[in-house]
């Protein structure tokens, strides 16, 4: 991939369930350090957006591409090879909860590792001193061995993101991530989403404009399935706001 | 390699530094301790069930083994045998209406007494040691297996239906009580303390503000009972007082194998029809558990449907109608030779002695007891292992958004075995233990092995059965989430859902081998090892203090069981878990 390459290109990009269009003809480029807010009220699309960039769903209409392939046709091995490559993060609910941390971490290098290799290292951790380091990034050094259901919400956010670290991801995707956390906690996992090394880009579906304005350099308004704004995080104002989150 | 990871921490990260910090070494020693936990006492079982040095396998058995299986092909099919299995699944069908009735009798006062939140203000000190003592008394009762009250009503009241009713109604209605004091109290309280603050008096308090909650858990956790009743009244009839399981006894040990066919079949449907009844009535019924009720669900609570209300409106009468069949006389309890009975046996069985063969006896008893709990398990759980996976619903294994692997043909194999095992689980847990006993006695000499074998069989049954239900419903986002990163299927399966699926198989294991202990006295009455062999042994000698002592040795075992499997549970869970947001 060229290094001018852009890290995703969605072109007319739709995506319908029967007969809803929960996402249409959505042009969307987003390069290389650029940090992206998705915005937009409840059910506008963001999710859905985020789907179709890990993978997870493919797109009905149009073309998604991502760190330059285009994924709607790709075979099931390419599509997991280029899926290690993105790292997605949810609201730490999507851990394995009856297992040390360390394993949560180590789950991040799970898709490079061969199948034996993957499987033994359940029975004991390898790697460990990486996802210390990894959980030392995000404040857990206690936590490496702690049961991942004692932990509390906030504490599974960060291991969430521990994973995403040892994982280092290109891209990295983000829904919602901070909505259940207060201020100051929501500010120090937005700041920790970008930091993974070799990311050259973050796209996070947020709630609150004003963490949009101070974290990411560009917002993406999304409405009914459709991009209704595309501008710089600064330009946010109280009229687009108002436009997004109008009720119909 | 410079990477992100090898950056200091961020300034004013969050450090909670009072946290005790779990280090490799403590994972490793506990995981060490685990596995010792698990394989000490089957190695330790397993000594003791083959080293006595003689032989395990009846050779001469085998054959009486394999016309068994032959017959079944040629299940007894004359109109007048017919009758009579009809007539004794009637017997076992209103066993355990009965027996059911008196232990919501039993279940309701008790529950009510036991709950805490049935006292408007803190109860009296008396009434506390009242309570205290009760709880005792209920815990004692429980613990003695149906099989064992059987006997023992036996020996008072003769071989009368009614002694199938109490064996029934007494320890279920133990465990009843203690079941719906445990709901009554948790369920949401505010709407009942929002009347009694309001001045209600307390009876109309508790009818208007806990039922309505209460009652959908209640009626569901009744029609459970039931569904055990049936399976309770089955088996019973094992110490000759009616009903299918004494008809399997003789036809068994007659080797009327044909017979033998047609009564298990009769077994399994009686079984499966009251299962589906029961688990659709609890389906119907109880839509919301307490998890909805806490998240403000409960306007789904009750909406019985059309099929609910109408079991509802006939249970009365089939009550009615069964007692008046069965011919249960209720004389029976206030006779005054029942009395004079009751009084000589209590009296004939203080003070309690040991038995014939001292100390040692009663040890090796107890030891061989335990021996056979824990074979039961190992066969139990490599039943579960084995069958469970495929026992899974088979859409439920497909959600989410992985290729759907596999086509029609897959996919109707894959339902084929679904079946298969589903109906092998019923099976294994409809036929009762004591049956399986008999059975395993056509090929192994007496001892632990026939008895856990059977034990084995039947707890595999239901051990399985939980097990399936319990990985349908497995949280799957974790899986999404690894499959999302790119990694293979099978690894990510492997991954996210092993360490879910082994924690609820050990809970499980755990909760069954705590009942598998008590249920070794069903398997010896029909004449292998433990306690319960030790029992029986000395009821038909009229020992009765040796009795006693036996019983004394029973619930010691049970509770040690208990508590034990309580302790390893706790430490599973991880006692103090923290309060978790999110």
């Amino acid at each position: 991939m060229s290094p001018g390459a852009p890290v995703v290109r969605l072109r007319g990009a739709g995506r319908t369930f029967g007969a809803t269009a929960a996402l249409q003809d959505t042009d969307l480029t987003v390069h290389a350090g650029e940090r992206v807010a998705l915005l937009g009220a409840s059910g506008a699309g963001k999710s859905t957006l985020l789907s179709l960039l890990n993978g997870s769903l493919r797109a009905t209409s149009g073309t998604v591409e991502v760190l330059g392939q285009e994924m709607t046709g790709l075979a099931s091995g390419r599509l997991r090879a280029l899926q290690r490559r993105i790292g997605t993060v949810q609201q730490g609910l999507d851990l394995i909860e009856q297992v040390r941390v360390v394993h949560n971490v180590n789950a991040g290098r799970l898709g490079h590792w061969s199948t034996p290799r993957a499987l033994s290292t359940f029975l004991w951790p390898r790697e460990s001193s990486e996802a210390q380091r990894a959980l030392d990034r995000v404040g857990l050094d206690w936590a490496l061995f702690e049961r991942t259901e004692r932990l509390s919400g906030g504490e599974r956010q960060r291991v969430a993101i521990a994973r995403l670290l040892v994982q280092r991801p290109e891209l990295v995707l983000a829904d919602e991530p901070v909505s259940s956390l207060d201020p100051t906690r929501a500010a120090e996992i937005l700041r920790l989403l970008h930091e993974p090394e070799e990311a050259r880009a973050l796209v996070v579906s947020l709630h609150q404009p004003e963490l949009a304005r101070r974290h990411c350099t560009r917002a993406v308004g999304l409405r009914a399935g459709r991009v209704v704004f595309d501008v710089a995080a600064d330009q946010i104002d109280e009229s687009l706001l108002t436009e997004l989150y109008e009720l119909t | 390699m410079s990477t992100a990871l090898d950056r200091p921490a961020a300034p004013g990260s969050p450090r909670p530094t009072a946290r005790p910090r779990v280090t490799a070494r403590v994972v490793l020693a506990r995981r060490l301790l685990a596995v010792a936990i698990v394989v000490l006492p089957v190695l330790w079982a397993l000594h003791r069930s083959f080293s006595g040095g003689t032989a395990v396998v009846n050779t001469g058995g085998l054959r009486l083994l394999a016309d068994l299986g032959a017959s079944v092909l040629d299940p007894a099919l004359a109109p007048d045998f017919l009758a009579r299995v009809a007539d004794a699944a009637l017997v076992t069908v209103v066993f355990a209406a009965l027996g059911t009735a008196g232990a919501l009798v039993i279940g309701a006062a008790g529950g009510l007494v036991l709950s805490d939140i049935a006292w408007s203000r803190r109860p009296a000190p008396w009434l506390r040691g009242v309570r205290l003592v009760l709880r005792g008394a209920l815990v004692a009762i429980r613990s003695i297996h149906e099989v064992i009250w059987a006997l023992l009503f036996v020996s008072v009241l003769g071989l009368d239906p009614l002694v199938a009713v109490l064996a029934i109604a007494l320890p279920f209605g133990a465990q009843t009580a203690k079941v719906f004091s445990e709901t009554l109290d948790g369920v949401p309280h505010g709407s009942l303390l929002a009347l009694r603050h309001a001045g209600a008096r307390p009876g109309p308090a508790l009818a208007y503000g806990l039922l309505p909650g209460a009652t959908p858990l209640l009626l569901s956790y009744s029609f459970y009972r039931f569904e055990c009743a049936i399976r309770s009244a089955v088996l019973l009839g094992v110490v000759g007082i009616g009903g299918l399981g004494q008809e399997l006894v003789v036809s068994l040990q007659s080797r009327n194998w044909d017979e033998v066919w047609t009564l298990i079949g009769a077994v399994l449907v009686l079984s499966a029809l009251v299962d589906a009844w029961s688990s659709r009535i609890r389906a119907d019924v109880s839509v919301a558990s307490c998890s909805d009720w806490s998240a403000g669900d409960a306007a789904r609570a009750t909406r019985p449907s059309p099929w609910a209300r109408w079991s509802l409106a006939l249970l009365p009468l089939v009550l009615v109608a069964s007692w008046i069949a069965s011919g249960v006389s209720l004389a029976g309890l206030t006779s005054a030779r029942t009395r004079d009975l009751t009084v000589s046996l209590l009296e004939d069985m203080l003070p309690p002695e040991l038995p014939p063969g001292g100390v040692p006896e009663l040890s090796g008893a107890v030891l061989d007891t335990v021996a056979m709990a824990v074979l039961a398990m190992v066969l139990a759980v490599g039943i579960t292992l084995l069958v469970a996976p495929w026992a899974t619903r088979p859409w439920s294994t497909r959600g989410g958004t992985g290729p759907a692997g596999g086509g029609v043909a897959a996919g109707a194999v894959r339902r084929v075995l679904w079946i298969g095992s589903r109906l092998l689980l019923l099976v294994l847990r409809s036929v009762p233990p004591p049956v399986w006993a008999v059975v395993a006695l056509l090929a192994l000499f007496p001892g632990v092995l026939p008895g856990a074998v059977a034990l084995g069989l039947y707890t595999g049954g239901i051990l399985g059965r939980l097990v399936a239900e319990a990985w349908e419903s497995l949280d799957r986002r974790s899986l999404e989430a690894l499959l999302h990163a790119g990694v293979r299927r099978p690894v990510a399966a492997a991954a996210a859902l092993t360490p879910a699926s082994t924690h609820h198989l050990v809970t499980f294991t755990l909760y069954r081998f705590e009942i598998c202990v008590r249920d070794t006295a069903v398997v010896g009455v029909v004449g292998a090892a433990g306690l319960g062999r030790l029992l029986t042994e000395n009821l038909v000698a009229f020992r009765f203090p040796v009795v006693a002592t036996v019983l004394v040795a029973s619930f010691g075992v049970s509770l040690a069981s208990e508590v034990l499997g309580r302790r390893l549970r706790a430490a599973l869970r991880g006692t103090q878990a923290a309060p978790r947001a999110g």
